[in-house]
């Protein structure tokens, strides 16, 4: 059978990073930096100038050079946005506050994957856009990926870019969650023998769409739709939780994966957590930057099983596991 | 039986006699040749009603003169007045539930015509104990899951003193949810708030094992088999557990599955919401999403995990209630709790069809 597996993951972080005791100054906050402390959470990366597409290109440049892939190497590219503006460029100057910022019907046309294809010279990649599952999307661009590479045999080597930045002065507080921008890139390969995907799963609660008014029903459906989604993954992997050796977490409040560890029973020295506080939650990016981190720091060996999930709005429950 | 054995009509005094079972009890006496007077801090048109509050000492809080005139009269005393919120200032619970209890005995103890006395308390007097829990366990020795338990608990201490003294039995209630045929509850607890909690999408999660057996029974069962021992099989000195026992109490994982598929049964619209099961978890997980909650400040969660936590607790503690001198008893009658999932819907269905009483 056909492997398929991600081959180099690189990510890029705004250098700016405030404190909560900053953004609370500033008033980015919804309640207390104290609360937000006790979850977990220290800094927020905010992307001073960059826009989502800066990123994007710093995280795949970053690829590019990273692995020696030429850019023609690239036959897909699937650009993930959980925000609905990261789908579209960036119209300056925008009113305070506004997402999606529009001086003419053209600029509705104007797309970030097309551009990012044009400046790094991916010439053979065909592209597409893969969004509207919040925080989900990239793990949707990774089955859509190996999905594609399983099928068709011309297609050898696809770019999953994932990027998002809240809109200036925005809260940087979601659902008790620190936000942060961030972006990142990774190769899906088949044949590869690094974090080959063992099995993905998904599951969409339409119902909840209208996420902003119905926080508390969101909040309570969370964790058992979670361990439900993690449950199925594990037998679809054929696997057991005992088995894995690695949860590579979306970066939520550590306090909520401590509850979601007790609901599927797994031991907390499995998580990898070192990112919580340091990075906060980069909407899409974060499952993804903590492979890359984990992998730095050395603690992923050959063989280990690991569990990625995430939740993104919309409502997404998603979740991996890969083979290191 | 409905004369005293002098001849002269017996006179019931029932308290809490507006209550859940306390009226249920009302209308079966009163189909006796008994008269009926019913101790209540509300007058009623429907029953024969003394204004008086058990919390008011050996008085009860009548008037001097009607005090006086109902000892001499008074043959049976139905102690079923409780405070029943779980919740409660330990104090606040005490207040109506120990020293309540303590003015009715004592009012009784100076009735001359006095032939028995019925207390009210609740198998949950176990506690924080698990496995079986018979009618002659003491229970709370592990401690109690909220003030109702140890309240009650405290309260059997002065039943088990005044047995010594006087004519009484003591009977202890599992969870009332409801008429096991209409599914008509007059008394919404914390059983129907968590309901409400389940359909609206506040509970994310339950602490306790699947397998743990809860344990409910209807109220019409709950009255036929307290009046058949009271009436019929007066025994001075026992105590009795009125519950469904172990082979008629679902799983808490089978009840939860039954809650969610009433929902979809009787509001199929419900279905499009999505609403998941609540995960069942351990204790430790539970408490550190209710702390989280508090100090997230957030209220809506906040009242619903308490609601929760408030009776959720005991799931913590499986156990399994012993009837065996309650069915003994109750056999010879033909009373029997039934299985729980044979009615729990009727009850489900109504929550939801009257909004849980709102439109009753």
């Amino acid at each position: 059978m056909t492997n398929v597996g991600i081959d180099a993951v690189t990510y890029y972080l705004p250098a700016s990073a405030p404190t909560l005791e900053e953004l609370e100054r500033r008033g980015a906050l919804r309640g207390s930096a104290a609360t937000l402390a006790s979850f977990g959470f220290q800094h927020a990366r905010v992307a001073e100038s960059e826009s989502h597409v800066d990123m994007a290109m710093h995280a795949v440049r970053a690829l590019l050079d990273e692995t020696g892939t030429s850019p023609d190497e690239i036959d897909l590219v699937l650009y993930a946005g959980a925000l609905t503006s990261s789908s579209t460029m960036e119209c300056a100057p925008a009113p305070a506050g506004s997402v999606l910022h529009m001086r003419d019907l053209m600029d509705f046309f104007k797309y970030p994957v097309s551009r990012l294809q044009s400046e790094l010279d991916l010439e053979n990649a065909s592209v597409a856009g893969v969004d509207q599952q919040g925080c989900a999307a990239i793990f949707s661009s990774v089955r859509l990926a190996r999905a594609t590479l399983l099928a068709e045999d011309d297609v050898r080597t696809v770019l999953c870019v994932s990027a998002d930045r809240l809109p200036h002065g925005a809260a940087r507080e979601v659902v008790y969650n620190l936000v942060s921008d961030g972006a990142c890139a990774l190769l899906v390969r088949r044949n590869t023998m690094r974090n080959r995907i063992v099995a993905a799963h998904q599951v969409t609660k339409g119902a909840f769409w209208d996420s902003g008014s119905l926080e508390n029903e969101i909040i309570a459906a969370y964790f058992p739709t979670a361990r439900a989604v993690i449950e199925e993954t594990l037998r679809k992997a054929g696997v057991t939780l005992a088995e894995i050796d690695w949860v590579i977490p979306h970066n939520v409040s550590l306090r909520s994966w401590e509850i979601l560890l007790g609901l599927i029973r797994c031991p907390r020295e499995k998580l990898f957590s070192e990112n919580i506080g340091r990075v906060g939650h980069t909407i899409a990016a974060d499952n993804f930057i903590n492979l890359r981190d984990a992998t730095d720091a050395g603690l992923l060996r050959k063989g280990d099983l690991l569990l990625l999930f995430t939740f993104g709005y919309g409502l997404n429950w998603s979740c991996m596991v890969l083979e290191h | 039986m409905s004369d005293s054995p002098q001849g002269a009509p017996r006179t019931i005094l029932v308290s809490g006699g507006t209550g859940t079972l306390g009226r249920e009890l009302v209308a079966r006496f009163a189909r006796s040749d008994a008269a009926v007077v019913v101790l209540s801090r509300r007058s009623s048109t429907r029953m024969r009603t003394v204004m008086g509050d058990v919390r008011s000492g050996p008085t009860l809080g009548m008037a001097p003169a009607e005090c006086a005139a109902l000892r001499e009269c008074v043959t049976d005393v139905v102690h079923c007045a409780a405070d029943t919120t779980f919740n409660r200032p330990l104090d606040d619970a005490r207040a109506t539930n120990v020293e309540g209890t303590r003015a009715v005995l004592a009012f009784a103890n100076e009735c001359p015509r006095l032939e028995r006395i019925a207390c009210f308390s609740t198998v949950y007097v176990a506690g924080r104990t698990s496995g079986c829990f018979g009618e002659d366990d003491l229970g709370g020795a592990d401690g109690f899951v909220n003030s109702y338990e140890q309240s009650k608990a405290e309260m059997e201490e002065v039943v088990r003193q005044a047995m010594t003294e006087l004519p009484v039995a003591m009977y202890r209630l599992s969870t009332i949810i409801g008429d096991s045929r209409s599914g008509a509850v007059t008394g919404l607890n914390a059983i129907h708030h968590a309901l409400r909690l389940l359909y609206q999408g506040l509970a994310p999660m339950v602490p306790g094992p699947e397998t743990a057996l809860v344990d409910l029974i209807p109220v019409d069962f709950a009255a036929d088999a307290a009046y058949h021992l009271f009436e019929r099989a007066f025994s001075p000195g026992a105590t009795y557990h009125l519950c469904a026992g172990a082979s008629h109490s679902p799983t808490l994982g089978r009840l939860l599955d039954a809650t969610m598929s009433a929902f979809e049964r009787y509001r199929p619209a419900w279905r499009k919401r999505s609403i998941a099961r609540p995960a069942l978890v351990d204790l430790d997980t539970y408490e550190l999403f209710v702390r989280s909650v508090e100090e997230a400040g957030n209220e809506v969660l906040l009242q619903a995990t308490r609601a929760v936590q408030s009776f959720a607790y005991q799931l913590a503690y499986p156990k399994a209630f012993v009837a065996r001198r309650a069915d003994e008893a109750l056999a010879l009658a033909s009373i029997q709790a039934p299985p729980v999932l044979d009615y729990y819907e009727n009850v489900v269905r109504w929550c939801i069809e009257t909004n849980w009483g709102a439109g009753a």
